[in-house]
């Protein structure tokens, strides 16, 4: 078996257990089997943010060694990352209906988390515009560095501004205020969602190599020339 | 002769300006249709006045956000591949062909803001009250999005469709936004300022390293 099946493997393992650990736990006191949706919705705002880490690194990592491999972490991330996002913002648009009373609310991390969704999908759109994938991966390259200025933002806004939107859950400067089965829950589902992402990242940058690879082969297949048919006279030889 | 940074940076702007300056499009267009917009927005929110003194300030900084990106979407448009290969081949400093054109941008968005302000006063009838904060702000404003127009248009210059700035510029530009109406707001309630006044500056200072750093790396790879 491949490591990448390894991986898948592991990755529907530790998800189902974290699930069922989410599950398990006793309802919240407040907000009742509401407080479950936090089982899934901060691992995919963490992972948000290090997938868009990742990208940086690919990035930068690629600039310096102009090697394609870097670059190919940098987008399967960034792929991660905007599916993150999206879900971020979708489970907390849910447990916003149900909490607030409004879908969506004009709040600094809610808009500037969508923000940053935007910025990562000018990311990817940026990779499907342009065809060469030298000038690709350094234009990409330099937009994954730019875009990464948002993660702080979005993270500390809830510090910066008066928000509807509680503080960090997890790293924030007074340590985890969360009880104890809760925690050990929420600690399961980060991990669980974490190999998810690192199986969906392999997955992403081996389909970007045999991308690359088709492309290569389809660029290098002889095609057939207009007037190929026509050879040139040969004088002085016998029909 | 190696002619000096600044002055290729010069060259560049004036190049740029001639240009402009004889079509006049962002005079003769792209100022009457911000102008048109912030028309338009009382009409859809209706006219009651106090409403309209206090969203005006924010009226106008998303005006000049969005249709600023005009501006510098007219730029990129200019300067296409071969004046790109052309500068090349005159040995013309990247970095100098990305200062330039930022200076030229500038120079263009401050017209557009200073044209537009004294409209959204009239049409939105705002406090004017520390009026005299915005000749900072709007300098601010107007190179900060010259930076960040001109470093994402250099990014997605060999991308065929030209909606794709926009996409980089607009939420990239959000703090821009965040900073210049706070500083307009605060100026109305006498709240404090600098913050806001540093995040600009913080903000064009760290768009103005990443454009010096990355223009040789996006101009060899124009084509």
């Amino acid at each position: 078996m491949t490591s990448r099946r390894w991986l898948d493997l592991a990755a529907a393992g530790t998800l189902a257990t974290a699930l069922g650990a989410g599950l398990l736990v006793p309802p919240e006191q407040t907000q009742g089997d509401l407080a479950r949706i936090i089982f899934v919705h901060v691992p995919a705002a963490w992972l948000a943010y290090l997938a868009f880490v990742v990208t940086l690194i690919g990035s930068v990592a690629y600039l310096v060694r102009r090697d394609m491999k870097w670059d190919r972490l940098a987008a399967a991330s960034a792929e991660a990352g905007v599916f993150f996002t999206g879900l971020t913002i979708a489970l907390g648009m849910i447990w916003g209906k149900s909490t607030w009373g409004v879908w969506w609310t004009w709040d600094a991390r809610l808009v500037l988390t969508a923000v940053m969704f935007f910025v990562y999908l000018g990311y990817l759109a940026l990779r499907r515009g342009i065809v060469d994938p030298d000038l690709r991966a350094r234009r990409a390259a330099w937009l994954g560095i730019l875009a990464v200025v948002q993660i702080p933002i979005v993270h500390f806004s809830v510090l910066w501004w008066r928000t509807l939107h509680q503080p960090p859950t997890l790293l924030r400067p007074d340590g985890m205020q969360m009880d104890a089965v809760f925690r050990g829950a929420l600690v399961m589902s980060l991990v669980a969602f974490t190999v998810v992402y690192a199986s969906l990242v392999a997955r992403g940058v081996e389909r970007q190599r045999l991308d690359a690879e088709l492309a290569e082969a389809v660029a290098s297949e002889e095609v057939e020339v207009a007037g190929a048919a026509i050879t040139a006279p040969r004088y002085g030889e016998a029909n | 002769m190696k002619v000096p940074f600044w002055r290729q940076a010069a060259a560049i702007a004036g190049k740029d300006l001639r240009t402009e300056f004889r079509s006049g499009e962002v005079v003769m267009i792209t100022v009457p249709f911000g102008a048109a917009a912030l028309m338009l927005v009382p009409l859809a929110v209706g006219t009651d006045a106090r409403l309209l003194a206090d969203i005006g300030p924010g009226m106008y900084w998303s005006v000049v956000l969005l249709f600023g990106v005009l501006v510098t979407v007219r730029q990129s448009a200019v300067d296409g591949p071969a004046q790109a290969d052309l500068l090349g081949l005159l040995g013309i400093d990247p970095a100098a062909r990305f200062v330039g054109r930022v200076m030229a941008t500038g120079v263009l968005l401050l017209i557009f803001e200073s044209i537009l302000a004294p409209v959204a006063l009239a049409l939105y009838d705002t406090d004017p009250s520390g009026w005299w904060w915005l000749l900072a702000v709007i300098p601010l404003v107007a190179l900060g999005l010259a930076l960040l127009g001109t470093l994402a248009a250099g990014i997605a210059s060999s991308v065929a469709s030209a909606t794709l700035i926009p996409l980089i510029v607009v939420p990239l530009s959000v703090p821009m936004l965040l900073a210049a109406t706070q500083v307009t707001e605060g100026l109305q309630i006498d709240a404090t300022i600098v913050g806001w006044l540093l995040l600009l500056v913080v903000m064009d200072l760290l768009l103005a390293v990443a454009g010096v750093l990355s223009a040789r790396t996006l101009q060899e790879t124009t084509r």
